[in-house]
């Protein structure tokens, strides 16, 4: 920016008034900032896996040795049902798809914001209210305590009189309307905003990840919704679709949950496909190998995912027929998802990598992944997985998929992103010393889960007796999850001491290929001064593109500085298509999200007179919210 | 190669002005892929309360359970049927949208209005007479079949909201915001008019199959 000449610096002044959130705390509340909601989401999703985390330590300390009272049967039952919720709904989903999704999306393709830049701030509001209302269960005393699956007839008024499961299935209706309305949010970003000339064989594979979780999101959380809207009519309404003395059926709840379930395990490691494909040229300074089959391979995973939910369920008797379709159902993932690993490698081996940190959290997260993947193929022999059903081979094998492959990206991402975010580089032997702790710890934790599985250690149980021959594995597996523990807490001190005492970044510290680094380190509120003209896949290694980009300014041309605008471009191709001017900030999605939360409230305590007045006054704020168009504010 | 000219499309303020630039500028609005969007979810959750009704269905020996009346066919059929025909005004309103004819936008959407409201208002009265025969609470027949008519009825509500909500903002002038709202608003109805003859179809079909 500093060589830019008078003309120009008046236009990136009209750009900053154009799009400056308001000043302190009232900015925060009202803002549109698809940046700003990111680091809201961040922040938020970052104190809730503080308390699943803390929830697993409570498990691992209870398990560490035999006979052990640390926490009671009902207490346990509580604490790893809200474990499993909390790190799917309210962490892994909203800190990708919210946090990482919302932050960087824009910036990839080019945009200065999201489609819906109100309903991302909804989207928000929403998801912080649905975290809020399942822990005030818990501190009501009516916690969930029917695992994050809430099998019926277990999750039933006969089985469990407490509100905990209406508190379950009431958070995690509210909470699926939050990622519903991210999912929509960026598919359309990722459809009409991108920049001039990024047509789809240009699109990041990044994007294209979070493209594959957010139409994953969209399909599949209906199904759960329904079977959580069942469960809330059978619990307080008398109805009986889990009933089968009166012509319900327990397989139905399951059929429902899986088909949203499994979708929503790929839901989860998509991202960190994304974040990998970010992380592997920039470090290798080499373009992704086979990035069409990489970008399809992320659409496919998902879209296989559909297919293949019954296979939590080769247990229930189904026909032979059905359990052999959805046994090969499920080994057709194993093709996108090994042309994905094979690119990694490749793109490693012929690169030239430099194993800073986000490079060896991507290296970590591709061993966790083979690992978890190896161990997944396994149930497809049916009988395998009849015998290890509900053991803690389970537990360890989607563990090494959700922690370790789905987890270690966003810590790689965390570093890799922390410059453009803050302006500042973090220490780097730190952060490296980190990633060794967590990968011992990690690999401590959850392999000898395998062993202890095939043991016949079930899970779920909240303790055991001495002389099962499980004794030295739990205890290990506590000590490293306490190892664990201990490398997150540095990684995220690393962070803060950087933060403060980092040096500057600059925009591009990594000469990474994406839109992103283009830009100032952290970006303006406007994101880019002049839209950027794409012509491949790795724009930011394209410099006589950015060198025109930077000409453009002083001319005045694709900077649309003259309102709130936001260039939109054909939906295939990317042709420049139209301006539009973006909402400004605004308080009718606080106003609504707040209204939403009460309809909640008042449901999960049986108040339906009241549910409807706050749903009344949900339309009134969608009627304030649309009654000024973007181009009057 | 790029063309730095694209339209402003939110300048526009006279329903020319507003014509002009809608049939200048190139692929559908983001709005309308937002509706899409919606459409997509929604579907999905119907297409999950018509699957239970099927899974349930199938594995009954008695559908309806023996002392539930059979659903009638005829009048909720035919209702469906003038409800689906509302997708014709809808369809004229968007189109009259853009070309910029305000006033007849209006009227088509009026018109649609009109029906769709005849439609609902039945159809409460019905449900609602339904409901003294027999209870959600009676079985899983009941509670499925009131689940899926009832949320059926739930989306012909929202889309009369929008359309309240439409020729109230039409009401003051055209602008590029409002045509994209006439333009999804209109898919939104089509999906409901679609899901509507689905959800009744299936619901009176125990004649048939």
């Amino acid at each position: 920016m500093a060589t830019i000449e008078f003309p120009a610096e008046q236009r990136v002044d009209r750009l900053e008034r154009q799009w400056q959130s308001k000043p302190g705390v009232l900015g925060w509340l009202t803002t549109t900032d698809h940046k700003r909601i990111g680091i809201l989401y961040f922040w938020t999703t970052l104190v809730l896996f503080g308390i699943g985390g803390t929830e697993a330590m409570l498990m691992r300390t209870q398990l560490i040795e035999p006979n052990n009272h640390v926490l009671g049967p009902a207490s346990y039952d509580r604490v790893f049902t809200l474990h499993g919720i909390t790190m799917i709904f309210f962490f892994i989903i909203p800190m990708t798809t919210g946090a990482f999704g919302n932050y960087l999306v824009p910036l990839m393709i080019g945009a200065r914001d999201m489609a819906f830049p109100r309903m991302n701030m909804l989207s928000y509001w929403v998801f912080l209210g649905s975290g809020i209302f399942l822990y005030l269960g818990l501190a009501s005393g009516n916690g969930p305590n029917g695992a994050w699956f809430g099998f019926t007839p277990l999750t039933l008024r006969l089985f469990d009189p407490s509100r905990g499961a209406d508190f379950y299935a009431l958070a995690l209706i509210f909470n699926g309307i939050a990622s519903s309305l991210t999912s929509s949010n960026l598919i359309v970003t990722m459809f009409k905003l991108r920049a001039p000339g990024m047509s789809f064989n240009r699109l990041p594979t990044f994007c294209y990840a979070f493209l594959a979780a957010a139409f994953g999101l969209l399909f599949a959380l209906p199904a759960l919704s329904a079977d959580c809207i069942y469960l809330f009519l059978d619990r307080n309404h008398g109805t009986h679709f889990f009933d089968p003395s009166k012509g319900g059926s327990n397989l139905l709840w399951q059929h429902l949950f899986w088909f949203f379930g499994h979708p929503e395990v790929y839901i989860l490691i998509v991202p960190a496909f994304g974040i990998a494909t970010a992380i592997i040229p920039a470090f290798t300074q080499r373009k992704i190998v086979a990035y069409p089959l990489v970008a399809i391979a992320e659409l496919l995973v998902v879209f296989i995912g559909f297919g293949v939910w019954a296979h939590h369920m080769f247990v229930v008797g189904m026909p032979t027929i059905s359990v052999v379709f959805f046994a090969a159902a499920t080994a057709m993932v194993v093709i996108p998802s090994a042309i994905q690993v094979f690119s990694w490698c490749m793109s490693l081996i012929t690169g030239m990598p430099r194993f800073r940190t986000p490079l060896l959290f991507i290296a970590g997260f591709i061993w966790m992944f083979v690992n978890g993947g190896l161990t997944g193929i396994m149930f497809v022999a049916v009988p395998f997985d009849q015998q290890v059903h509900d053991t803690y081979f389970v537990i360890a094998h989607f563990h090494y998929i959700i922690f370790g492959a789905a987890v270690f990206p966003i810590f790689g991402g965390m570093y890799y992103w922390f410059p453009k975010l803050t302006g500042k580089l973090y220490f780097e032997r730190p952060g490296q010393i980190c990633f060794w702790v967590i990968f011992a710890g990690t690999n401590l934790l959850f392999f000898p889960m395998y062993i202890v599985g095939l043991l016949g250690m079930p899970r779920q149980i909240y303790t055991y007796s001495s002389g099962m021959g499980w004794d030295a594995y739990n205890a290990a597996e506590s000590a490293g999850a306490y190892l664990t523990a201990l490398g997150i807490v540095l990684l995220f001190a690393n962070l803060v001491v950087s933060y403060f005492k980092g040096e500057p970044a600059g925009p591009d510290p990594w000469n990474a290929p994406t839109l992103e680094w283009a830009t100032s380190s952290p970006p303006p509120d406007f994101n880019f001064a002049v839209i950027p003209t794409v012509s491949s896949a790795y724009p930011n290694w394209d410099a006589e593109d950015r060198e025109r980009d930077a000409r453009k300014l002083a001319d005045g041309v694709m900077v649309l500085e003259e309102g709130h605008e936001q260039p939109v471009s054909t939906t295939v191709d990317g042709r420049f298509a139209e301006v539009i001017e973006m909402p400004h900030s605004s308080p009718w999605p606080l106003v609504l999200g707040v209204c939403i939360a009460l309809v909640f409230g008042a449901l999960v305590i049986g108040h339906y007179g009241i549910a409807g007045i706050f749903g009344v006054l949900c339309l009134l704020s969608l009627f304030g919210w649309h009654w000024k168009e973007p181009q009057e504010s | 190669m790029t063309d730095y000219a694209a339209p402003r499309t939110s300048r526009a303020r006279t329903p020319v002005e507003v014509s002009r630039l809608a049939a200048q500028r190139l692929g559908l609005p983001a709005g309308w892929w937002g509706m899409l969007m919606l459409i997509a979810s929604e579907g999905t959750l119907m297409g999950c309360f018509l699957a239970t009704y099927w899974y349930l269905r199938i594995r009954a020996p008695h559908w309806p359970p023996d002392g539930i009346p059979e659903p009638r066919v005829v009048v909720p059929m035919t209702l469906a049927g003038v409800l689906l025909l509302t997708s014709v005004p809808m369809h004229l309103a968007s189109r009259a949208v853009r070309a910029g004819r305000l006033a007849a936008t209006r009227w088509f959407l009026l018109i649609a209005l009109l029906v769709q409201t005849g439609y609902f208002a039945y159809e409460v009265d019905d449900f609602g007479n339904q409901l003294r025969s027999f209870q959600p609470a009676r079985d899983a027949y009941a509670s499925i079949y009131y689940t899926l008519l009832g949320a059926d009825h739930g989306h012909v509500l929202i889309g009369m909201l929008l359309n309240v909500w439409l020729l109230l903002k039409l009401s003051t002038g055209l602008t590029m915001y409002r045509l994209n709202a006439t333009v999804a608003i209109a898919w939104y109805w089509h999906f409901v008019n679609v899901l509507t003859v689905v959800v009744i179809g299936s619901l009176t079909s125990v004649h048939v199959v």
